[in-house]
């Protein structure tokens, strides 16, 4: 890649970050929500792969390593925010809480599950994508034993 | 093994986890033995109000029982496995971290043991068996570089797996005609039912699954075949899985729904029979192994047989039989397997042709393995006198047939015990046999770690000890059959030289002693019995569906990939077919309307356009990267028609994805081969004559299957977007509802709170595809 997509990369790194987190807390109140700010962040991500190579991208980002744990710590986070209820003998996905109560706010975000389940799904989907893109950037290896171990199964 | 010569010192580790897990243990039998001697207690809680689920533990008599077995013997096998488990991979070579695949699942196997043992909800009865099935399965597998192991795992899995199944089908049909899972009331609901007049075939046949299920887990003939196969365990495992967990699983199982099998006439007689077939069989074919660990395999089914045969004869004498049973059963089993893992890790040998004389280098280890083959057998100032004592009484009882099988029975048991131990420790070093054994039997033993052999010696006081003092263990087996049969019981033991149950009893050793020293006379048969099993028995049915469901389901894999538009096909045009039919059949008079084109629908239109261009460059060109392009174009391109419509929400996350998912295309390609897609005159030009035939009517088919799927897609949107339907009321519900969510987006509030259970389905496939696209890619490496 050129000198030009380089310094693009890294100057759009950090705004397309910010973006992302916009989108995530004004999800409940604007356009947008954890989907779309993973998506933003994992495109970010891919801006990084494609303009310095995957080995490079990761030697500067060394926090991308964390990224399937990112995924099943999202996961667990959007079920234990839909299914907390159950243990106490509710539906799925009670709202709490619940409503016309009294919210915790931090500036306009407010603290509830729904936003709490969609912080776990921008965790999922973010660490899933960013997971796929650094696999997909460097195609695999064909190990011989795969093979091995299919016809042990047969 | 190269490496037995190294001390013992070095790899007789202060692994701080292994210790820390065997502390576990030994702190769980002190809290067991509290709770037992402070009369226990009840846990209820509410778990899934709407299915009807609790989680419902009691600490009652079978809970003490199963649950001092399980954290007592598993305190001495733990022990053991300190010692044994740095041995083993050290002898394999392999690394000290994969300890770790060991200990955690020996903690949860515990673990899942007690809660089966208190658990008094079907539903929980049935997942507890589930995790005990998953636990043996990645401990039987702990040696997953061997093929024998990862074979034997999935067979155990499979087999005691579909038991499981059977079991939450039986309960299921339960619930469905008595409204709950809770095993109490069920048991007093069948009692009312039966005293007036009689269950249900469907309860009864419930009830059949339910104890097909443990017998199953019992490794009862006829799907007993997974135990000996689970012997590719490390032996600790063995020693656990025979006598504390696992197998025990399942005859604690019959004990706990044993009021619902009482009223089951039917299913009680059946487990007699399987019960007898059992001992038989198993009795039988112990004596024609080799192995150690075979040897004991075999005598583990029938030593359950004679349980699940105690339980089928039912009443006082039965179930309290039976649970005294499995007491000196483990004991002495979990004993006698430990010794076989010890003999092997000293001589480096797993056979009996080629050991024996050992008692004289191993003297401590003869002296205690002795004993607990001495209890198994049922000599006096063991705790076994008493179990054959309580059998033979409750056989005797039931009729003069069952008192004379029963003496046969524990004829065959003596025999195989003392073959066992006779074969190892007594007579002269025996060479022979595979050729592993006898190379390892020419060198001298290695030295034995003292945790290897201590361990085998308190069990083996332990069972000298019951055999002295009967009172605790008499005290815990009235206690397990006053919770199996909902009423208190007594049981007093003591030894009686005049007793009809001692005379049996001497009738048996008698009958055990002339076998083992008449082994030309039954040798034959036996042998013969055991290469039937092998060319006919389950155990060839088992890998014959087996390898029957691997070729069908290969057989629908090639049909699916073979040809992805096909499976396209297979959905488009009979889809498209039934639309067409919905049309004739329905008026479409005024369904089919063109409104005005205005304002911004006129850059619709233009988009619209722009789209179908390059759906049709998708579909006439041959170069991938333009196929990627072209179908980019018209996701961005549909992405700016929703913004358009005033949907921005949708357009953001459209071009979003479409961006992404062009990227991901790209990075694909790069995987395919270089160049052209080939085109249909070279696919013709190497094609074998059938596949020409086949790419030459192809040239037809999949223009007709896109006309037909895509007009009938055209009509069904067209026609519904003629007539707005009622179900924008559920809309106009949704937006007035959403600032009581504390949202201000519709769309978002929808997908977060409203239809939160959607979309955390839908996110969790997508979790789940993405790392299995990983793991197929990289073979499990996430990263």
């Amino acid at each position: 890649m050129t000198i030009l997509t380089e310094a693009v990369a890294r100057l759009l790194l950090a705004p397309s970050l910010m973006v992302a987190a916009a989108i995530l807390i004004k999800g409940y109140v604007d356009v947008g929500d954890g989907f779309a700010a993973a998506v933003v962040v994992s495109l970010a991500i891919a801006l990084q792969y494609l303009a310095f190579g995957a080995r490079r991208a990761e030697q500067e980002l060394p926090v991308l390593r964390f990224a399937p744990q990112t995924a099943i710590v999202g996961l667990l986070v959007a079920l234990s925010s839909g299914f907390f209820a159950v243990i106490s003998g509710g539906a799925p996905f009670t709202h709490e809480p619940s409503v016309g109560a009294r919210v915790v706010r931090i500036g306009r975000l407010e603290l509830m599950t729904a936003v709490s389940f969609d912080f776990g799904i921008f965790l999922l989907i973010a660490g899933a994508l960013v997971a796929l893109i650094h696999h997909l950037a460097e195609p695999p290896e064909l190990e011989p034993d795969l093979e091995e171990d299919a016809e042990a199964a047969r | 093994m190269p490496q037995q010569t190294s001390p013992p010192a070095r790899v007789a580790t202060r692994d701080p986890l292994a210790w820390a897990v065997a502390l576990v243990a030994l702190g769980a039998f002190a809290g067991c033995i509290a709770l037992w001697r402070t009369g226990g207690g009840t846990i209820d809680v509410s778990w899934a109000r709407e299915l009807d689920l609790r989680l419902h533990f009691s600490f009652d008599g079978i809970g003490a029982l199963y649950g001092l077995l399980a954290t007592g013997i598993g305190a001495a096998v733990f022990a053991y496995a300190t010692a044994y488990v740095p041995l083993h991979l050290d002898h394999q070579a392999r690394p000290a971290r994969d300890r770790w695949r060991f200990w955690p699942w020996m903690a949860l196997f515990m673990l899942s043991m007690v809660g089966l043992a208190t658990a008094q909800d079907l539903i929980l009865l049935f997942v507890l068996f589930d995790v005990t099935a998953v636990c043996s399965y990645f401990l039987i597998a702990f040696d997953r570089q061997e093929r024998a192991s990862r074979l034997a795992a999935l067979m155990a899995l499979l087999v005691t797996g579909g038991g499981a199944v059977a079991m939450l089908i039986g309960a299921v049909i339960l619930y469905a005609d008595h409204g709950t899972f809770s095993i109490p009331e069920l048991a007093s609901l069948l009692r009312t039912q039966d005293e007036a007049g009689g269950i249900a075939t469907g309860t009864t046949v419930a009830i059949g699954l339910i104890a097909a299920a443990a017998l199953i887990k019992s490794a009862q003939v006829p799907l007993h075949f997974w135990l000996p196969r689970a012997m590719a365990a490390p032996t600790p495992v063995s020693a656990y899985l025979h006598s504390a967990a696992m197998v025990a699983a399942g005859v604690l199982v019959i004990g706990r729904v044993f009021q619902l099998v009482e009223v089951a006439p039917v299913v009680q007689d059946g487990m007699l029979a399987i019960g007898l077939l059992s001992i038989a069989v198993g009795g039988a074919l112990s004596l024609t192994r080799d192995g150690f660990k075979q040897v004991l395999a075999y005598s583990t089914i029938s030593q359950y047989g004679y349980v699940v045969m105690l339980y089928g004869i039912g009443g006082r004498d039965g179930a309290t039989a039976a649970a005294f049973y499995v007491v000196a059963h483990a004991i002495a089993k979990s004993a006698l397997f430990l010794t076989a893992g010890t003999v092997t890790m000293a001589a480096g040998c797993r056979r009996l042709s080629t050991v024996g004389g050992l008692a004289r280098e191993l003297p401590v280890l003869a002296v205690a393995s002795a004993l607990a083959a001495a209890t198994l057998s049922a000599l006096p100032l063991t705790i076994g006198f008493f179990k054959d004592e309580l059998f033979f009484r409750a056989a005797a009882e039931h009729s003069t047939l069952l008192g004379v099988v029963s003496v046969l029975a524990a004829g065959l048991t003596f025999a195989y015990t003392w073959r066992f131990w006779g074969g190892i420790f007594l007579g002269e070093r025996r060479v022979g046999g595979a050729a592993d054994d006898a190379a390892a039997a020419a060198k001298p033993l290695a030295p034995v770690p003292a945790l290897l052999t201590a361990p085998i010696a308190v069990l083996a006081v332990l069972a000298v000890l019951g055999g002295i003092v009967v009172g605790p263990f008499a005290e815990l087996a009235s206690d397990a059959a006053g919770a199996t049969l909902g009423h208190d019981v007594q049981l007093q033991l003591a030894y009686h030289l005049d007793a009809r149950e001692t005379w049996m009893a001497a009738l048996a050793w008698l009958l055990g002693g002339l076998l083992l020293a008449t082994p030309k006379a039954w040798g034959p048969a036996a042998r013969a019995l055991s290469r039937a099993g092998e060319r006919f028995g389950p155990s060839h049915v088992y890998e014959l569906s087996l390898s029957a469901v691997n070729r069908w389901s290969d057989r629908l894999h090639d049909v699916e990939v073979r040809d992805l538009r096909s499976r396209v096909a297979a959905v488009l045009l009979p889809g498209g077919i039934l639309v067409a039919l919905g049309f004739a059949a329905t008026p479409t008079a005024g369904v089919f309307q063109i409104g005005s084109i205005d304002g911004t629908d006129l850059l619709v239109v233009a988009l619209l356009a722009l789209v179908a261009i390059a759906a049709g460059v998708v579909a006439f060109t041959h170069q991938h990267i333009a196929i990627v392009l072209a179908l980019a174009v018209v996701g961005l391109g549909l992405a700016t028609v929703y913004a358009l419509l005033g949907a921005p929400d949708v357009a953001l996350v459209a071009m979003l994805v479409e961006t992404v998912v062009t990227l991901v295309f790209l990075a694909i390609v790069a995987y395919a081969p270089r160049g052209e897609r080939p085109s249909r005159r070279e696919l013709a030009g190497v094609a074998s004559e059938p596949q020409r035939r086949h790419t030459h009517s192809r040239r037809w088919r999949d223009p007709l299957i896109g006309v037909v799927a895509g007009a009938a897609a055209f009509l069904v949107i067209w026609g519904a977007l003629s007539r707005p339907t009622p179900a924008e009321r559920v809309v106009d519900e949704l937006v007035r509802l959403t600032p009581a969510a504390h949202g201000r987006d519709v769309v978002t509030v929808i997908l977060a709170d409203f239809r939160g259970l959607d979309t955390m389905v839908e996110v969790t496939v997508i979790g789940v595809a993405v790392f299995g696209v990983i793991a197929l890619l990289r073979r499990g490496r996430t990263w």
